[in-house]
């Protein structure tokens, strides 16, 4: 391991650093505010330093770990969403009758188990990343379990999480093994000839069925239809901030991994494998929306939603080639940087309505906000205009993204039921939205954290003013984009 | 050599049926511990002798004591092998046989039909250390820091 190879590592050696010393800091005095300083100081280092080490071609680093253009996009949206995760969970946390520290120590090794998901091609780093991710969840979600109002249920959701995702890895895992034991390689190599004529005797069916036990595993932890049971009890049960770094980071790594695994080992020149991949596209994007329409729980509701989004992205996903002019990666970058952004968006604003000791995240929490509070209304609407894919924000263009990839890849069908799933979607959004402009006779009880907190409504503006800045002019960043795909 | 893997292989595989049939929580883990035992004689077996003394280490010594003791302390007791054994009813184990009854035909099927030359190639200490220190010192490394977090998220959930 050179120097020039450890530097390339600088923002990985950063987020373990950031948390030891919050480790080392607890060992010595508690006070929450440090910890959470010094981790939102310390993954804003690796963000910056990302800079740095963005490379202009692929570098290996070791086998295990690879870098390229695409691993410096994903980690930086990854570091983005974990630093105003951290940012928001302050207010949130802070009456908590308990220690806070440990969820900011967790909070940095899931990052780094992301980061390590997002820059590799090798089975043994893909296994180590899901699983550091995954513990530290199980952590995050059953986190405010000793606090004495225990009013939801973060063990009930941790243990579910446990179980399913250990039973997902599980898969993987077997996939992974099978697939060894006739290729004799762990990286993700060019499956396209196994896949057609099979190696040798093995018939080609084996490495197909080996194949969809890692998709399989994957898209459990994407929670795509049927594999989706567990995401909204999770999501309910788990505190705000555990359930936005589920959404959001724990969506956009696995999301990025996936996306590597089938543009190295070439998985989509299976038909069987094409099948599969839009039998569960359109499944999620149908139950995903029809599910979410009767909910009157704020986070069930999103659960729901990001079934049909990570439906929306499996399309894109699955016109993810190597041909020069395929939309796919762009589609899926692009889509990914979006979602990140407009759900850290309604969940921030959930969470400076809520508390560790009082989640507020029945609809009718929010019946009349624009008459208490329009600043927040309004954050909220345009999250959920986003979410629904309406213009001039950065959710219209990610949805066109997609279908302009489906396009290429004529996937006729699906793009039918994506544009019946987001015409369902449009009612359970506005909905929310017609609730809040509803006036209220009595002035329900809705503490929204005042002005006083000013990071977490400054992060807000920063959301808002990103989602409509991207939504508008994107140009720059799908140039780049564009550049970045051709390199790879 | 062929001899010990078949002898390993049949211990193997008693005491994992013994494990799920055996109604007594402490047999159940015995037999546990019996099969992982022979599972370590298997890969010496197939010459890794590191990875048998590993199993042997960590699985038969380490873990499953542990469970025997945590077992052995909760002292189930009679009402909860009643339990167990209500629970083991005939009619439960139709649909597992089945399953488990075609996937041995696949895998005899598989067997039978390939052509497998097993000559053991003997993987030693020396040679696991030079891949971990070498080109997998970065799984090494992540792998720490898993258990530290499996750790931290232990201690916040366990305390009080």
């Amino acid at each position: 391991m050179t120097s020039a190879m450890l530097f390339m590592l600088l923002p990985l050696i950063l987020v373990t650093a950031t948390a030891v010393v919050t480790m080392l800091m607890v060992a010595i005095k508690r006070r929450h505010g440090v910890s959470c300083i010094v981790t939102v100081l310390g993954l804003s280092l690796a963000l910056v330093s990302l800079y740095f080490v963005l490379p202009s071609s692929t570098q290996e680093l070791t086998p295990l770990m690879k870098i390229d253009g695409f691993s410096v996009f994903f980690s930086a949206v990854i570091l983005l969403s974990a630093i105003m995760i951290a940012c928001f969970s302050y207010p949130y946390f802070v009456n908590l009758e308990d220690h806070q520290d440990e969820f900011y120590i967790l909070l940095s090794v899931a990052v780094l188990g992301a980061l390590v998901m997002v820059s590799n091609s090798h089975f043994i780093t893909t296994f180590l990343g899901m699983e550091t991710l995954s513990v530290c969840l199980y952590g995050m979600v059953a986190y405010p379990l000793h606090r004495s109002a225990a009013a939801q249920y973060p063990m009930e959701a941790s243990i579910k999480y446990l179980v399913l995702s250990a039973l997902s890895s599980g898969f993987v895992l077997f996939g992974i093994a099978l697939l060894y034991a006739q290729t004799g390689t762990l990286q993700f190599t060019d499956l396209g000839q196994a896949l057609t004529y099979g190696i040798g005797p093995v018939p080609p069916v084996y490495f197909v069925l080996c194949c969809l036990m890692i998709v399989t595993g994957f898209a459990f932890k994407l929670s795509l239809v049927p594999f989706h049971l567990w995401t909204p009890d999770v999501y309910e049960g788990a505190p705000l901030p555990a359930t936005a770094f589920l959404a959001t980071v724990g969506k956009i790594a696995m999301a990025a991994l996936l996306m590597r695994f089938i543009s190295d080992s070439a998985l989509l020149v299976n038909e069987a494998i094409v099948f599969v991949l839009a039998l569960i596209a359109g499944a999620s994007m149908l139950f995903g929306n029809l599910l979410a329409l009767l909910q009157s729980n704020l986070k069930r509701l999103l659960s729901y939603s990001s079934i049909a989004h990570m439906g929306y992205l499996v399309i894109a996903l699955m016109t993810v080639d190597r041909s020069a002019d395929s939309l796919g990666v762009e589609a899926v970058s692009f889509y990914l940087l979006a979602y990140a952004l407009m759900s850290l968006g309604a969940f921030g604003v959930m969470m400076l309505v809520s508390d560790s000791e009082q989640e507020r995240d029945h609809i009718g929490h929010y019946q009349g906000l624009f008459w208490r509070n329009p600043w927040l209304a309004l954050v909220m609407t345009a999250m959920l205009f986003s979410l629904a894919g309406i213009p001039l924000t950065i959710g219209f263009l990610g949805k066109f993204y997609i279908f302009a990839a489906g396009v290429q890849g004529a996937q006729w069908a699906l793009l039918f039921t994506m544009v019946v799933g987001s015409g369902v979607g449009l009612f359970y959004y506005l909905r929310i939205v017609y609730g809040m402009l509803t006036p209220l006779d009595e002035d329900l009880l809705l503490p929204v954290a005042g002005l006083k907190e000013l990071l977490p409504h400054c992060l807000l503006f920063l959301l808002l003013a990103l989602l409509l800045l991207l939504g508008i002019v994107p140009g720059v960043l799908m140039q780049w984009l564009a550049q970045m795909a051709s390199a790879l | 050599m062929i001899f010990l893997f078949y002898t390993a292989a049949i211990v193997a595989l008693i005491a994992t049926i013994a494990v799920i049939i055996s109604t007594n929580v402490v047999h159940a883990l015995v037999y546990l511990i019996i099969s992982l035992l022979s599972v370590a004689v298997i890969f010496f077996a197939l010459g890794a002798p590191f990875a048998a003394m590993l199993e042997a280490i960590v699985y038969a010594g380490a873990i499953m004591v542990l469970f025997l003791f945590v077992m052995m302390m909760l002292n189930l007791g009679q009402t909860t092998q009643d339990e167990e054994k209500e629970w083991m009813q005939p009619r439960l184990w139709i649909g597992p046989v089945t399953l488990v009854a075609l996937l041995l035909v696949q895998m005899t099927n598989v067997l039978l039909t390939q052509d497998v030359d097993l000559r053991p190639i003997e993987v030693g200490v020396l040679e696991i250390s030079v891949l971990l220190f070498g080109p997998w010192l970065l799984a090494v490394e992540l792998a720490s820091m898993l258990l530290l977090a499996g750790l931290v998220a232990a201690y916040h959930l366990a305390k009080k």
